[in-house]
């Protein structure tokens, strides 16, 4: 049996703050097991969005354990870190964050670049993983072209890239029209269906009623993990 | 750096055009500045050394060190000239006697003229000659030779074969008593250290002497000595030290070294000092663009490297981002910097007295690479601050910060 994806333990993230710490996240353990479609949702302020970094191993907790495939990442340096998120983590952002000055195509190929995959190999990819998204058509716009949907595609294809494990999903739906919102949470669907262990924060129960298990989170703290 | 970087620099530059155009041309600005600023620190003194080499004679020997009008004269020159010109590191000694005289135009009017009287023996002269017939060691009857620079020739109409009249007035504001004597143009010449107004006239030490009203075999002014091929100018300088205490021999070289100590050690201190502040400007304006493009991507960068871009990449790409701003401004910088060296050059030429030859801003590969060199280290130290910005990004509080805007 494989480890979970990311397990954290006794986790805490505490912010210094002028008026005094502020903990965003309260001695927390989950487990995301290998092939999950896991939804965060809670009210502002809860924590969901720290948690998410924690496991992405973008922020690190001020206590507890963090384990992405079994091995504890607490100690690892930047350089590792960003290598274990290259590799195997996938982020997608409320904002897209796509560059402005590269094609869709671009942007997908950033990440490919940067792990060290070979041009032929990410032109190929690419243009598959745009194919999967729906936006073939679409390869040489830029960001500025494409409507949020399609940015939000992009930056689906982008996080795909170098076929990470895990793909983490920050209010992926935050800055679009409901329609497109369940088009975007449908290829996260498609995304679980085909492999990919899926953590998406969000604060529309709508959205988070659709993914199989639900972390409710309350003053950082998780109410309910229940699996349905 | 690897490919990858500077071409998503390039890219991250390109995307803001006109801030990266408005760097570019301030860093051009800047760097033509400097450039101009490193060619006059040395400019002076090379084309001052190409000055004193270019006749051929490397060491030079008066009666004392002093300013040129405040110099007793050589005495005894003819006697002096031989024993150094006997010297086994001596090749040829020529003595010069410098001074003015009076000659009248077509038009009646009178000029003052700078007029030396050089010994007509030698292989070598103190000028280059242009056209007609240099100074011959022989009369071949009528008035003697002359040889008179362009500007002279076009005030007074000659050509060589013409006849003009020449009234000595050589002994530093007393006039002479002697009688005009009339001269025939045998060339024309350029004398190195003339000045674009200077009207010049070259004649033989014994006509010289006759037009001043001073004994053929009396004194020099200077001693132009060339060293021996082989020998150097070092070994003869040395020579005439031994041999005549009273002398005072300097090499090209020394007459340089001591120029830069005093004569020229304004421009360069003028020079470093505005080079220094032309570089702080560089400097602010490449900090201030950098870290303006930082604060402004600050989530983007949080983006990149929450999908694996390394600290050091980013902090790369800063730096690429830089030193792309700071090499196109740097390479348009030259151009720009001679075409504004040759618009100062003319404006400082203007002043009295600075030999025509003489050049104040003068390319040498050196000052290239000192650009170089000084535009890559503002560029490394402008980009510190932005880089120590981007390194230190907290990846999640950036991105929750922008959540929150």
């Amino acid at each position: 049996m494989s480890p979970p994806v990311v397990e954290a333990r006794g986790v805490t993230r505490t912010f210094p703050m002028p008026a005094g710490p502020v903990v965003a996240v309260r001695d927390l353990s989950v487990t995301i097991a290998t092939g999950e479609f896991v939804s965060i949702c809670g009210p502002s302020g809860c924590g969901k969005s720290t948690l998410l970094h924690i496991l992405g191993c973008v922020d690190t907790p001020s206590s507890g354990e963090l384990l992405v495939d079994g091995r504890d990442v607490s100690t690892l340096g930047d350089a590792a870190r960003s290598a274990l998120r290259l590799s195997k983590i996938g982020f997608v952002f409320q904002r897209f964050f796509l560059l402005p000055m590269l094609t869709a195509a671009e942007n997908v190929e950033l990440p490919q670049a940067e792990a060290g995959v070979s041009r032929a190999e990410r032109r190929s990819r690419t243009s598959a993983l745009l194919d999967y998204v729906g936006l073939a058509h679409r390869t040489h716009h830029r960001p500025s072209q494409l409507s949020g949907g399609e940015a939000q595609r992009v930056a689906i294809a982008r996080a795909l890239a170098n076929r990470p494990r895990l793909l983490l999903a920050d209010e992926p739906t935050g800055e679009l029209d409901q329609a497109t919102g369940q088009q975007i949470v449908g290829l996260f669907e498609r995304v679980h269906a085909d492999g990919t262990t899926v953590v998406v924060v969000t604060h529309d129960p709508a959205i988070a009623a659709r993914t199989p298990r639900m972390l409710s989170m309350r003053d950082g703290r998780i109410e309910d993990g229940a699996s349905r | 750096m690897s490919a990858k970087v500077w071409a998503f620099a390039l890219r991250s530059l390109a995307r803001q055009p006109g801030r990266a155009i408005l760097g570019i041309l301030g860093v051009a600005a800047v760097g033509a500045l400097l450039f101009d600023m490193l060619l006059l620190s040395r400019g002076l003194l090379v084309s001052f050394r190409a000055l004193l080499d270019s006749a051929g004679f490397d060491v030079r020997v008066m009666a004392a060190d002093a300013p040129a009008l405040a110099r007793p004269r050589i005495a005894e020159a003819e006697t002096a000239a031989a024993a150094i010109r006997a010297l086994p590191d001596v090749d040829e000694v020529a003595s010069l006697r410098l001074g003015n005289a009076i000659v009248t135009g077509p038009d009646g009017g009178t000029h003052d003229i700078f007029f030396i009287g050089a010994d007509a023996q030698t292989r070598r002269r103190p000028w280059i000659l242009l056209e007609g017939r240099d100074l011959g060691a022989s009369d071949t009857g009528g008035p003697p030779p002359l040889v008179v620079n362009r500007r002279l020739a076009t005030t007074l109409r000659l050509r060589p074969g013409s006849e003009l009249t020449l009234r000595g007035d050589c002994a530093r504001g007393v006039a002479s008593a002697a009688p005009p004597v009339r001269f025939r143009v045998a060339g024309f010449a350029a004398f190195p250290f003339d000045d674009p107004k200077a009207m010049t006239a070259a004649a033989r030490l014994a006509d010289f002497g006759r037009t001043c009203g001073l004994d053929e075999k009396s004194d020099a002014d200077l001693f132009l000595v060339a060293s021996r091929e082989g020998r150097g100018p070092e070994a003869a300088v040395r020579a005439i030290r031994a041999l005549r205490l009273d002398l005072h021999a300097f090499s090209n070289e020394e007459i340089v070294a001591r120029f830069q100590q005093v004569g020229f050690s304004y421009f360069r201190q003028i020079s470093a000092v505005l080079s220094t502040i032309t570089l702080f400007f560089g400097f602010l304006l490449i900090t201030v663009l950098l870290t303006v493009s930082v604060n402004q991507r600050f989530a983007e960068i949080a983006a990149l490297r929450a999908l694996g871009f390394t600290r050091r990449r980013v902090v790369l790409d800063v730096l690429a981002q830089a030193v792309l701003l700071v090499g196109a401004g740097g390479v348009l910088s030259l151009p720009l910097g001679l075409a504004l060296a040759r618009w100062l050059e003319s404006i400082l030429h203007a002043m009295p007295e600075i030999p025509a030859a003489m050049h104040f801003f003068a390319f040498e590969p050196r000052a290239l690479a000192t650009h170089a060199l000084l535009l890559a280290l503002t560029a490394v130290l402008a980009a510190l601050y932005p880089m120590r910005l981007v390194s230190r990004l907290p990846i999640a509080a950036t991105l929750r910060s922008e959540m929150v805007t």
